[in-house]
């Protein structure tokens, strides 16, 4: 419903002699017949735009959305809106890198909003079995994921929402993959990962544990019974050292082996003192699920610490939880006892020389520079591969990945009906977390659009957030945004387009993680999650880049009074465009880049 | 109560006893020891007024243009170059029909830097639609104050009282101050019918197009003119107070006057015993003052002027290429009449240049002995 046209109040004062002129120069009636709108050549629009951090999230995450219900007290509100675009927020909320917050306009005033610890506090409020108020009616299409690591949930989550039906396969016993065997424990819980399945179950997923594709059935099979398949089955297989001794003695294993087996409750005998060979995530993972064993722990790597692949901030609770570091270090030689112990590692001193092909520098070994290292055992983690056997060469493999296109499309020889998909650590993508649950949203998405006979490219264009590649789930179901206004899914709010002056400064909320000495000890989860009122503290931070929170910046400024207030419980503002001279000082003063200057000319639809 | 005061500081009780709410101002030799009188006033309570200090004479008058507006007593007072500074918001003033009043020391303007008496810098604003009063003595001063914002509230224009630099500002004479309880009586407390208000929102001053702003403009002529009806009425009632008046004007000895004299400002009191001297000689001479000068009393000038031969302008003022501004106003004032006096227009006492009784007298001698001026305007006392 259109607002009351302020035009329709004008009224003239009749001016027929000079007797009627007042008695000092002022205003005798109102100028609302002078419809100075006419005047305008650009006008303002309220639009809503994309946040720097929901640009920056590979799975889309519109944290902006959700920590607005967050503020309301609206928990589960938060929750489902939270899980539109992005299915495991308790997950995520503990073991995501949080692209999102070294995004965050917020660093240029004081620190990012913790939009982590917000999200895992959003994940804990409602249980994952919780009936899923979206969930459509089956439309008889099948999906089948092999791996139920983070990729394959999610491909499995986003299936259900588009009304497939899914079959969700894992080798091993228990579901989960990487989240399971990988992450250890005091960094994600175990039930935290069962709760989602129990939620996956109750959405319909068909979970089918300890079923190995290639063995107990081919992939082939799959292809002829189901319509598509999502190939998701991580990378499991550790790098070897190369080097002599490496497969003579038992107390040389992969750090992924080794937390393989922790996390099954399996006992591993690895001494006193350990030396962990790497610098990326299991390496770290690896030492300090040592430490937590009580041993003795050195990590040692061949470049410097700012090459480490590895999180910081794993790498400094690390080293707060008492792990070693040896860095310009490599291994040469492992020395054996009769008895096939180690006698010592020999290592050798690294120098770093000009960037190689992945932009770090090269490390390169300093002339016999050689020196032993002491250890009972040694892991390793010097990188990860995919195991393809099961493939069967149904799947073009293409350096060590599975080839595929925009849509996360396989290349495949025409084996069944199945059109074959593939997303997580297999595919050519960073291997965190979020960027697998990313890949199981894009390849549901690009599935759907199969189904329907729509091209995936086209989709795009009316899905891509920001400069992508993250894609709104939103947006393809036509779900209404929690602002009811216009949308521009393609404009990133910057802080270039933040106007700071309106926004104080305050410090993030301090939970105060467990010292490093007390967590060392446990294989317990160390942090607590937000309590209620630090949740709100912390979402008070947030500037809502790019969407309106209706703070009257642009009705107390606008010069022309043009700003009215929709009222009667409707959201927002509408400009009077007959008096609208698009001065732009609306936009120019919106704190939050919540307004769009357009052409005059440029056609709009009726507001909504 | 009677006191020795300058002529300055009788502006400041004048402001004081009409209990002016708003005095903004910018500091200017000869002008200055107005406003830090009014400032002590206002600093121990004397007065209870918002005092303004602002960075020049074009927002002094332009904070008061903001006060009168919000419906408040509103004074300033400034000189020379400040009144020239001024300029552009006199004009806003008076259009926007806010009854302010300023003090003007008449002071020469530069160059050559000069701060002595002249009213070239008043006669400059002849056209902005101010009411100007122009004061022979600091009694006349202060009782100009409280007259003129009788009159400014009265017909809703702003009143300029201008009095010369040192011979007025800073000599000291007897002044009797009036009581504040009677000057009320006088003076009650400004009612605006339009100002600024929350409950009656107007915009005040803003485009007013060619279809109105000529009707404006003749309705503030019209009111301006109604200064000439109205003021004499002030005047009565003043006297009837105080027991002092000070008309439109004043006619001195011009009954069978062969020769009158016409002055404004301290000049007057000079050319008095000039007059008094020649008619113990037995020569037919007389003296107008010129008290208003905006609005012109056009009739009583040609009333008092057309019964002479002849008339003489002493002009303290120069438009250069011209001559003297009252000059000019008179001759204009006396055109209508069938039968016109000759006019002798005089330039004298520029740039606080001492005139003397011995040279009116020898302006009113040359007059008396020529037909017609040789030149116009004679510059008298000029070093030839």
């Amino acid at each position: 419903m259109a607002l009351k046209r302020r035009s329709e109040l004008a009224q003239t004062v009749p001016f027929n002699t000079w007797r009627d002129y007042p008695p000092m120069n002022t205003s005798v009636g109102t100028m609302l017949h002078n419809k100075t709108g006419s005047w305008r050549y650009i006008k303002p629009i309220y639009e809503d735009k994309v946040p720097a951090c929901q640009n920056a999230c590979p799975a889309g995450n519109d944290i902006e959305g959700w920590i607005k219900f967050l503020q309301r007290g609206d928990y589960e509100g938060a929750y489902r809106h939270l899980k539109r675009e992005e299915p495991f927020p308790a997950i995520l909320g503990r073991v995501c890198f949080k692209f999102c917050e070294s995004a965050c306009n917020r660093l240029t005033l004081d620190h990012s909003v913790s939009i982590k610890e917000l999200e895992r506090f959003v994940g804990d409020q409602v249980t994952p079995s919780k009936p899923h108020p979206d969930l459509p009616a089956d439309h008889g299409k099948t999906m089948a994921v092999v791996g139920s690591g983070p990729a394959g949930m999610s491909a499995a989550y986003f299936g259900r929402l588009l009304g497939f039906k899914v079959a969700l396969f894992e080798k091993l016993p228990e579901m989960g993959g990487i989240l399971r065997v990988g992450i250890p424990g005091y960094r994600l819980p175990r039930n935290v990962v069962e709760a989602e399945f129990e939620g996956l179950h109750t959405m319909g997923v068909e979970l089918f544990p300890g079923i190995a594709v290639g063995h107990d059935i081919s992939l082939s099979e799959l292809a002829d019974t189901y319509d598509y398949v999502f190939l998701a089955s991580g990378v499991h297989e550790s790098m070897r050292l190369g080097l002599a001794g490496e497969d003579a003695c038992p107390r040389v294993m992969s750090g992924l082996n080794m937390l393989r087996m922790v996390a099954r409750g399996r006992d591993v005998d690895l001494g006193r003192r350990v030396v962990v060979i790497g610098g990326g995530n299991t390496a770290i993972d690896a030492a300090r699920t040592a430490v937590r064993m009580g041993l003795d722990a050195t990590i040692l790597y061949r470049r410097s610490e700012s090459e480490m692949p590895a999180h910081p901030e794993e790498i400094q609770e690390g080293r707060e939880e008492g792990v070693h570091f040896r860095f310009l270090a490599a291994p040469e030689r492992i020395d054996l006892n009769d008895d096939s112990t180690i006698r010592k590692l020999v290592c050798c001193e690294m120098e770093l020389g000009p960037p190689d092909a992945s932009g770090r520098k090269r490390p390169v070994k300093k002339p016999g520079a050689l020196f032993d290292v002491e250890t009972d055992s040694i892991l390793t983690a010097i990188g990860e591969l995919p195991v393809f056997d099961y493939l069967s060469d149904m799947v073009a493999v293409q350096d060590r990945v599975v080839a595929v296109d925009d849509a996360l499309q396989a290349r495949s020889e025409g084996h069944g009906k199945a059109k074959i998909f593939a997303g997580g650590d297999i595919v050519n993508i960073p291997h965190t977390v979020v960027h697998a649950v990313a890949s199981g949203k894009r390849a549901a998405v690009a599935m759907d659009c199969d189904r329907i006979g729509r091209s995936f490219g086209d989709a795009l264009k009316e899905i891509t957030i920001g400069q992508g590649p993250a894609i709104s789930f939103s947006a393809y179901m036509g779900w209404k945004p929690v602002n009811p206004v216009r949308q521009n899914l393609h404009v990133v709010v910057d802080s270039e387009k933040i106007v700071y002056d309106y926004f104080r400064k305050a410090p993030p909320v301090d939970k105060k993680t467990q010292p490093g000495h007390l967590r060392k000890t446990s294989f317990e989860a160390y942090s607590r999650s937000f309590k209620n009122r630090e949740a709100q503290e912390e979402a008070a931070r947030c500037m809502h880049c790019g969407r309106c929170t209706e703070c009257d910046n642009c009705l107390i400024l606008c010069p022309d009074i043009s700003v009215l207030v929709k009222g009667g419980g409707r959201f927002g503002y509408a400009f009077d465009y007959d008096y609208c001279k698009g001065c732009g000082v609306c936009f120019t003063e919106c704190p939050r880049h919540a307004i769009t200057m357009i052409d005059e000319e440029t056609p709009l639809e009726e507001e909504v | 109560m009677k006191q020795v005061i300058k002529g300055n500081h009788a502006v400041s009780h004048g402001v004081r006893l009409c209990r002016v709410k708003v005095i903004s101002a910018y500091p200017i030799t000869p002008q200055t020891t107005i406003v830090e009188e009014l400032s002590e006033m206002c600093a121990s309570g004397e007065l209870d007024a918002e005092f303004i200090k602002v960075e020049s004479e074009h927002s002094a008058m332009a904070a008061c243009v903001g006060s009168s507006s919000a419906g408040v007593r509103s004074f300033t007072a400034t000189s020379s170059h400040g009144l020239l500074l001024m300029h552009e918001v006199l004009h806003w003033a008076a259009g926007a029909r806010l009854p302010i009043v300023l003090a003007n020391v008449n002071r020469a303007v530069g160059p050559g830097w000069n701060i002595g008496a002249d009213q070239t810098d008043s006669v400059s604003q002849r056209d902005t639609g101010w009411i100007q009063f122009y004061c022979e003595s600091n009694q006349e001063v202060l009782d100009s104050v409280i007259m003129a914002y009788k009159l400014a509230e009265t017909i809703m224009l702003p009143v300029m009282l201008s009095y010369d630099a040192f011979f007025l500002s800073h000599t000291s004479e007897i002044v009797d101050v009036p009581d504040i309880e009677a000057v009320c009586d006088f003076l009650p407390p400004y009612q605006p019918k339009l100002k600024l208000d929350f409950s009656d929102p107007r915009m005040f001053g803003g485009i007013t197009s060619s279809e109105y702003y000529y009707e404006g403009r003749y309705v503030m002529h019209r009111d301006g003119l109604q200064a000439l009806e109205y003021y004499p009425q002030v005047c009565r009632d003043f006297e009837a107070v105080f027991g002092r008046a000070y008309d439109l004007l004043e006619a001195y000895r011009t009954d069978d006057a062969e020769v009158i004299m016409v002055t404004a400002g301290t000049l007057t009191s000079v050319s008095r015993i000039a007059v008094d001297h020649l008619r113990q000689r037995g020569k037919k001479v007389g003296l107008m003052k010129i008290r208003m000068f905006r609005p012109v009393p056009v009739h009583g000038w040609a009333q008092i002027l057309g019964q002479a031969p002849k008339v003489v302008v002493v002009d303290r003022n120069l438009t250069a290429s011209v001559g003297g501004v009252f000059a000019a106003e008179v001759q204009a004032a006396l055109y209508p009449l069938e039968c016109r006096p000759v006019v002798f227009p005089v330039i004298a006492g520029l740039g606080g240049r001492d005139v003397t009784p011995a040279d009116i007298e020898g302006v009113l001698d040359y007059a008396l002995g020529h037909e017609k001026p040789k030149d116009v305007p004679l510059f008298w006392g000029l070093k030839q």
